[in-house]
């Protein structure tokens, strides 16, 4: 018996809305234990094929107390929030965090981890098209592998990497299906419902979830295509949230055709390819990932990327949710709004900061926005 | 080469004329149509020297416009443009100079090309696509990844020396001919001898009282950081360090006329819109600014012509160390400068100095026991200081270290 | 012998005169601090007071924002050395110091001998400070001097945010229109002046004894928001605004001993 639209989106928006409970109840009903990936991207694939739940580690809207000692008020809000985060001990269930290095200040976090379960560290080599990025990156990820082999005391072999590596890449296909799919439901798959929709990924079974997106693929293909009348906007940025961001959007009749956000679109757009091994195959995912202002591109592609996105999702415009204090994505910027100007496209640029309690400025912007499309 | 007689200089009439030297011959060069780089401060430059391309250093020109108080328009049409005030002030002020082509300090030609290496920090990466992008140059990089243990990696250090061959690959392939070994061979010898001569020098420091006073060594650094493929760098350092042991022998201190009461340990970057400032107030408390991370940060010493070596040593270069590998580096530079008090520059343009200050000062606080104060600054923008704090932060560490004098040095 | 001490913060001046720099003998506040009358009148005024001329002061030392401008002081010496020094002969047993004032605060490790071990300040920014409170007070139309009373009366604190005094001006108003009580929305503001300081406080060796000094330590208020943050006691002196120039005038006889005055 196959569930309803409504019935998959509410199961995904309760994980989405409760990441720690629904993590306690994926562990629990596996049986697996959960390795936190620090944002914005970490070979889950290696935790997955240890028989562990990867969860992503992305912070959230909690008060900043314990981190004013460790950070000044200047690191970017989403590390903020993981470091406060860890240092009141909402991380110490899992059994260890593997946390990247591609900026200055997630290199300097990483070196000072506040929570209590091991910190496994590794770097991505930036020299991306080269040979030897690979044999780098396949080395950071065999001590990876290593290192929570040593943690959880057990083997990760080749062949459930090879398996892992694989499924990814199906999860990847089913994602990359479903924000097609999405664009024909904007009424039904909201601002805030895809986001949630996306969010959920971090904190469930893989494969569980997977399953949930082709049956919600299935269902919304079945309900048929779906007029939408109001403003449709491509968003892009580390993250956009909090929730009220997109509870604006929903406000002025503004719609999400499409994605080029760290936490959504940019973890599923590239497939690790084929290689020899299982780790080098993961480590050439990196080596191909596009426009992202993390991954070192001097042809800077994601300027081109998005305004081609705009463009074939028939978007009116493009949102930028600027993550605050995040030093990557303040430089892609200027460089953003002089090439949507010149290809005639609209461009906001907004803040995006975990710990907004007030939101009447944004709400004016959007609202100037959405009336100026 | 010059038909001036460096015999006859001070290594302070060496610095000025030779620094001055290296931008206008650039500057000529450009003009009758030759090839500018523009480089990070601690990239392998022995590849372009020894290709014959003039390579000048951003970050030495925004310190030259900073100093002289011309940072504040160039910030200005930098955030016109877009640039958020929170990126690095060297870049902000390099963009926008790169867009006007027009400051209060020398002028730097455009470059052909562009050559960055990621061990001072990160954001180079994106500071440099920039530049790559809006003048459609090639762009060469050294990438060292982050030391995240506290051993550097024969993998790190194997993938840096493959790099090598990318570069010299596109160097052949911009300039049309191929690579000039020999001359790369000889580069390497004068390269690492110049980091020897540096870090000599330098280290006349460590001497009571110091014949050099930090600030100076600051000014010093344009030349390391400018001229590391170099004879004449090497020249004037040998003859710095001649004239700091004379002065050592002598007793002569370089806070020139005051006496040196404490010595400090400056972690970070120079204050520049405020040098003289944050130096004038250390003198006026008698205390001498003797330790740094700066002697070590160009001490990049190889054997000529084994590149694992080269490859090791800009990939081991401080910033790029693990925290346990620059609270270290920080423990034995005050051991070695016998230092009693540190100031850490908490400086708004650069996380790379900022996020990990609070366990390196905890650490060297319990290891070394000596206080430590810090203040707000920045390197370029002016708007990120206050004299009235830097005063009071640094009466309170004078305080502090004259209590512990007095307390008989440890607890 | 007797010494004066003089703090002269942004918003206040205080001045204490101490003898043999073991018992207070008289002390005097004026509410205008550095770049106004204050200096001159809290002088004139400590020495109206105490009947003492100024010829029988062995030694005056000058701390906090305005030291420099102090004309009859031999010295000047920062307001963290002062502070530490003014609370260590107020609680010998005290190791941890906050002081909140009227722009700026900060967290002092003190060792048994009342030195300096570790400091760490804001002064960047009013949130959390006494320049919040009195924002707020306003906001509220509450005295300053009551905000302590009211807060004792609070069941259902309301959050108030504490990153920045605009915001919080925001939430204060907002919570307000929205019906919550006065009280609750003082212990909220209270509790955010607190959290603020909590970030320096972290930074320190978190010894007890704790102590809290500087004007807004006189709010019974924050006072308790901070025992409830650290689970710990707190050491408020009745002469909390004073500790800077207790600490002064006892600076000030240490350097009359050395003269050998």
């Amino acid at each position: 018996m196959k569930r309803s639209v409504n019935e998959i989106i509410e199961k995904l928006m309760a994980v989405a809305a409760n990441p720690g409970q629904a993590v306690k109840a994926a562990c629990a009903k596996s049986g697996k234990q959960a390795v936190g990936i620090v944002a914005p991207y970490g070979p889950e694939e290696i935790a997955y094929a240890a028989g562990c739940l990867p969860v992503g580690l992305w912070g959230g809207q909690v008060e900043l107390k314990r981190v004013r000692a460790y950070l000044p008020a200047f690191a970017c809000s989403i590390m903020q929030s993981v470091v406060e985060l860890a240092a009141a001990g909402t991380y110490d269930e899992l059994s260890a965090v593997v946390i990247p290095a591609p900026c200055d200040t997630l290199k300097c976090i990483g070196q000072k981890w506040k929570g209590k379960c091991p910190a496994i560290h590794f770097t991505h080599p930036m020299n991306r098209k080269l040979d030897c990025a690979n044999d780098y990156l396949t080395f950071e990820y065999q001590t990876i592998r290593t290192k929570l082999e040593a943690i959880l005391g057990r083997k990760i072999t080749d062949e459930a990497l090879a398996d892992a590596v694989l499924f990814y890449n199906h999860y990847r296909a089913v994602m990359r299906e479903f924000t097609l799919v999405a664009r024909d439901h904007l009424a039904t798959i909201s601002p805030i419902v895809r986001h949630s929709i996306l969010k959920a990924s971090y904190f469930m079974d893989k494969a569980e979830y997977t399953k949930d997106i082709e049956d919600l693929i299935y269902a919304l293909r079945r309900a048929g295509p779906e007029n939408w009348n109001g403003k449709r906007v491509v968003l892009t940025g580390i993250t956009f949230e909090p929730r009220e961001l997109l509870e604006i959007l929903e406000f002025y009749h503004v719609a999400v055709t499409g994605d080029d956000i760290a936490q959504e679109s940019r973890q599923f757009r590239t497939d690790a390819p084929y290689h020899k091994s299982p780790l080098q195959s993961l480590a050439a995912q990196w080596q191909n990932q596009q426009g992202c202002s993390l991954a070192f591109d001097p042809f800077k592609r994601r300027v081109h990327d998005l305004v081609d996105l705009v463009r074939t999702t028939q978007a009116d415009g493009l949102v930028v949710g600027l993550m605050k204090f995040c030093d990557p994505e303040e430089y892609d910027v200027p460089i953003l709004m002089e090439a949507f100007e010149k290809a005639g496209i609209p461009l906001l640029c907004i803040e995006v900061d975990q710990q907004t309690t007030a939101f009447e400025q944004i709400k004016t912007r959007l609202q100037g926005f959405v009336e100026a499309l | 080469m010059s038909e001036i007689n460096f015999d006859e200089m001070t290594s302070k009439q060496m610095l000025e004329y030779l620094v001055a030297k290296n931008m206008e011959d650039a500057r000529q060069a450009k003009a009758k149509g030759g090839l500018v780089c523009w480089s990070s401060s601690i990239a392998p430059c022995e590849f372009c020297e020894a290709m014959g391309i003039y390579t000048v250093y951003p970050e030495n020109h925004v310190v030259g416009i900073a100093a002289r108080g011309g940072a504040p328009e160039l910030l200005a049409h930098a955030e016109r443009k877009g640039y958020s005030n929170d990126i690095c002030g060297y870049a902000r002020v390099n963009l926008a100079y790169m867009d006007v082509q027009k400051c209060i300090s020398e002028e730097m030609p455009l470059p052909d090309l562009v050559l960055l290496c990621n061990n001072i920090c990160e954001t180079l990466l994106k500071w440099y696509e920039n530049i790559a992008h809006t003048l459609n140059i090639p762009l060469l990089i050294v990438d060292v990844p982050y030391n995240h243990e506290s051993e550097v990696t024969e993998e790190n250090v194997a993938y840096v020396e493959a790099q090598f061959k990318r570069i010299i690959e596109q160097l052949e392939d911009i300039t049309n001919r191929p690579f000039d070994y020999d001359k790369f061979e000889e580069v390497m010898k004068i390269a690492s001898q110049n980091a020897k001569d540096w870090y000599d020098a330098t280290a006349l420091c460590s001497a009571v009282p110091s014949p050099l006073s930090g600030f100076d060594m600051f000014n010093y650094m344009a030349l390391i950081v400018c001229m590391r493929g170099k004879a004449e760098c090497g020249i004037t350092f040998r003859k710095l360090k001649a004239e700091l042991e004379e002065k050592a022998a002598n007793k002569i201190c370089g806070l020139k006329g005051a006496e040196e009461q404490h010595r400090i340990m400056w972690d970070g970057i120079a204050c520049w819109p405020y040098l003289s400032h944050t130096y004038k107030v250390l003198k006026n408390h008698g205390v001498n600014m003797v330790g740094s991370t700066y002697p070590s940060a160009w001490a990049l010493m190889y054997t000529p012509g084994d590149l694992n070596g080269m490859a090791r040593a800009y990939t081991s270069m401080g910033n790029n160390l693990s925290l346990k590998g620059q609270i270290d580096l920080r423990e034995s530079i005050i051991r070695d400068t016998k230092c009693g008090g540190v100031i850490m520059h908490m400086n708004r343009s650069c996380k790379m100095c900022d996020f990990l200050q609070h366990e390196i000062g905890e650490a060297v606080t319990s290891d070394m026991r000596v206080p430590i104060t810090t203040f707000d600054g920045d390197q370029a923008d002016p708007r990120n200081y206050s004299k009235a704090q830097y005063e009071t932060r640094i009466e309170a560490l004078v305080e502090m270290m004259n209590e512990q004098k007095r307390e008989g040095g440890d607890q | 012998m007797l010494t004066l001490g003089i703090d002269i913060g942004s918003a206040s001046s205080k001045a204490v005169i101490m003898g043999d720099g073991k018992e207070l003998v008289a002390t005097a506040v004026v509410q205008a601090g550095t770049g106004t009358s204050g200096p001159k009148r809290v002088t004139a005024e400590i020495f109206e007071r105490s009947g003492v001329l100024p010829e029988q002061i062995s030694a005056t030392i000058a701390t906090g924002y305005g030291r420099y401008g102090v004309d009859m002081a031999d010295g000047q010496i920062s307001e963290i050395t002062c502070h530490a020094k003014g609370v260590h002969f107020l609680f010998p047993a005290a190791r941890t110091i906050l002081d909140i004032g009227g722009q700026d605060a900060k967290a002092i490790s003190i060792n048994e001998n009342g030195r300096v071990l570790s400091f760490f300040m804001n002064e960047k920014c009013a949130a959390g400070t006494g320049r919040f409170l009195e924002v707020m007070a306003r906001i509220l139309e509450i005295p300053l001097s009551e905000m302590g009373d009211w807060d004792r009366k609070s069941e259902h604190p309301a959050v108030v945010s504490s990153t920045c005094t605009v915001f919080a001006e925001s939430d204060v108003i907002s919570q307000l229109s929205n019906g919550a009580r006065r009280e609750d929305v003082i212990r909220g503001v209270h509790n955010s002046v607190i959290s603020r300081a909590m970030a320096l406080l972290y930074r320190t060796h978190m010894e007890p004894a704790f102590v809290f000094t500087g004007g807004v330590a006189q709010n019974s208020g924050v006072v308790d928001s901070l025992r409830r943050e650290l689970r710990q006691e707190v050491l408020v002196s009745p002469q909390a605004q004073l500790t800077g120039a207790i600490g002064a005038a006892l600076l000030a006889q240490e350097k009359a001993d050395q003269k050998g005055v």
